[in-house]
């Protein structure tokens, strides 16, 4: 090479932008695209199930009310989180989250494994009126949550839709639907979503090192 | 990561630095064409701006030079390269273990020190009472408050007094912590609201606060139902969680309108298990600083 193909690309915009763009692109096609590709080979261990109707009545509301905003679902490898809130999450836990609500904000406490901490009327009190429960919370309030009744079709239609994605309900799952949810409030519903996060699939210590650690490079 | 996309990093690690290291070494030796007046010969808006030629200035080479002396160093020490581990082994979780271990190794005396006394002993320890007070923080404030003086909308009991549902010696502090309680109130609405308002009543006298005599006196025959728990004389029942009523504290509420609710609709308490959040140290710890709140003008052992 010699100076003169240097001069080729000084030249010609349209060829300098061509090979800018590869070059900036090297770092994500190595970061991203081998996760992005194995991620759907990752198998759902044995406590994580699909969501049943009421509780993935729940997480829509978690995401219609964005709980994402201020509150994570991922606990991360550093000793401060792992001893207030459990062991760290793993890819493998979220297999049936669609989307997943890992979130970033932290503003609330990580969410990841509360299922359990609290009892349910401590949830339902705690969701009309934060200040009830903990004076100093900056958390809003969520009232209007036991006034509104679950919409079974709404639930069937997203498990239908969920199993085209690959989820495994059967017919008898989604007919089962609206028995499971009637009479229910939006409020049940989130209680029992919350009351249910990470408490069946906290990877044990003797998998959790190389078989869940989510494809890390 | 299987080996073709370990093979797919390498190949990218391998051309990228290959051909910023190629343009980083050569391109400073390159020859660039110079007129004699010092410029390339570009010239822009009609020979007004020229392009002069200089070298690379030092700072810039030494700065890039750095910069891939850091790049190196990174992928032989640290994974990055493919599937190769680096030089260190480091990984997030293998951090994670030794923090963990030497967090432990830090608390180890003084947790073997704590594991010698028994709960009502250690509660008088600062050290324990410290660490409790953390714990108390994190686990157990969001019901019992900050200052461990209950709710009782949510029915969660006050921890700094001397009345205990399910026994305060430490033993018993340290089960309700470890597995949790729940107490059920059941609902009395079949005996019908007259009954109810008139139970509430002798309920009210039983610890001497104000009451209605006529109401008391209808009531007290009813309360036959409500021995079998709180015991003929209402002073409670600990092995079922049975409050005491004739003190003036009360789990739900003392006005007429709480304990006609409690009678009519029953009352639901539930203490979460801990066993499977915190170590049976840190319950032990957490016993003490609970036996702690409600022995606070004992003089310490």
């Amino acid at each position: 090479m010699a100076y003169k193909h240097f001069e080729i690309i000084e030249k010609n915009v349209g060829l300098l932008g061509i090979l800018i763009a590869i070059m900036v692109s090297l770092g994500g096609l190595a970061e991203i695209t081998p996760l992005f590709i194995e991620a759907h080979a990752i198998k759902a261990p044995s406590g994580v199930k699909p969501y049943d109707p009421l509780r993935l009545a729940g997480r829509d509301i978690y995401v219609r009310e964005g709980c994402y905003l201020c509150h994570s679902q991922m606990i991360r490898a550093l000793r401060f989180e792992t001893e207030r809130y459990g062991h760290y999450s793993t890819a493998d836990e979220s297999v049936y989250d669609r989307p997943f609500l890992w979130g970033s904000k932290r503003i609330g406490p990580d969410l990841a494994r509360v299922g359990g901490k609290y009892s349910d009327d401590w949830q339902r009190m705690h969701l009309m009126n934060p200040r009830q429960v903990v004076p100093p919370s900056n958390m809003p309030g969520f009232p209007w949550l036991a006034d509104k009744k679950l919409d079974a079709a709404e639930i069937q239609a997203s498990m239908r839709t969920l199993r085209r994605l690959g989820d495994l309900y059967s017919d008898a799952d989604i007919a089962g639907a609206p028995a499971a949810v009637n009479g229910k409030t939006e409020m049940d519903a989130l209680i029992t979503y919350l009351q249910g996060l990470g408490i069946k699939n906290e990877p044990t210590k003797t998998t959790s090192a190389e078989a869940s650690d989510g494809g890390q490079p | 990561m299987s080996t073709g996309w370990s093979l797919w990093v390498m190949f990218l690690v391998v051309f990228n630095l290959g051909i910023t290291l190629f343009l980083f070494l050569w391109g400073p030796w390159v020859k660039i064409p110079t007129l004699p007046d010092g410029t390339s010969g570009h010239i822009w808006a009609h020979g007004a701006l020229r392009e002069g030629v200089r070298r690379l200035p030092r700072w810039w080479l030494l700065m890039s030079a750095s910069m891939f002396i850091a790049g190196f160093t990174y992928l032989a020490l640290f994974p990055g390269f493919g599937n190769f581990k680096g030089l260190l082994g480091w990984t997030s979780h293998g951090e994670l273990a030794r923090n963990v271990a030497s967090n432990n190794v830090a608390f180890a005396e003084e947790m073997k020190r704590f594991e010698l006394y028994p709960v009502e002993q250690l509660a008088g320890d600062p050290a324990a009472q410290q660490m409790g007070k953390e714990l108390f923080g994190d686990d157990c404030a969001a019901c019992h408050g900050r200052t461990a003086k209950g709710n009782q909308k949510l029915g969660a009991p006050d921890l700094t007094d001397a009345d205990w549902l399910y026994g305060g010696d430490g033993k018993s502090i340290t089960a309700s912590i470890h597995d949790g309680r729940a107490g059920v109130m059941p609902p009395w609405a079949s005996l019908g609201e007259d009954n109810v308002k008139n139970l509430a009543q002798y309920v009210l006298s039983l610890s001497g606060s104000p009451y209605d005599a006529a109401k008391a006196a209808a009531g007290k025959p009813l309360f036959v139902t409500c021995a079998a728990c709180h015991g003929p004389d209402g002073k409670g029942n600990q092995a079922l969680g049975a409050p005491n009523l004739t003190d003036h504290i009360w789990l739900h509420g003392g006005s007429v309108a709480d304990i006609e609710a409690t009678i009519g609709g029953g009352r639901q308490g539930h203490m979460p298990a801990w066993s499977r959040r915190l170590s049976d140290d840190q319950i032990h710890v957490l016993a003490a600083y609970v036996y702690h709140l409600s022995h606070r003008d004992d003089a310490t052992p």
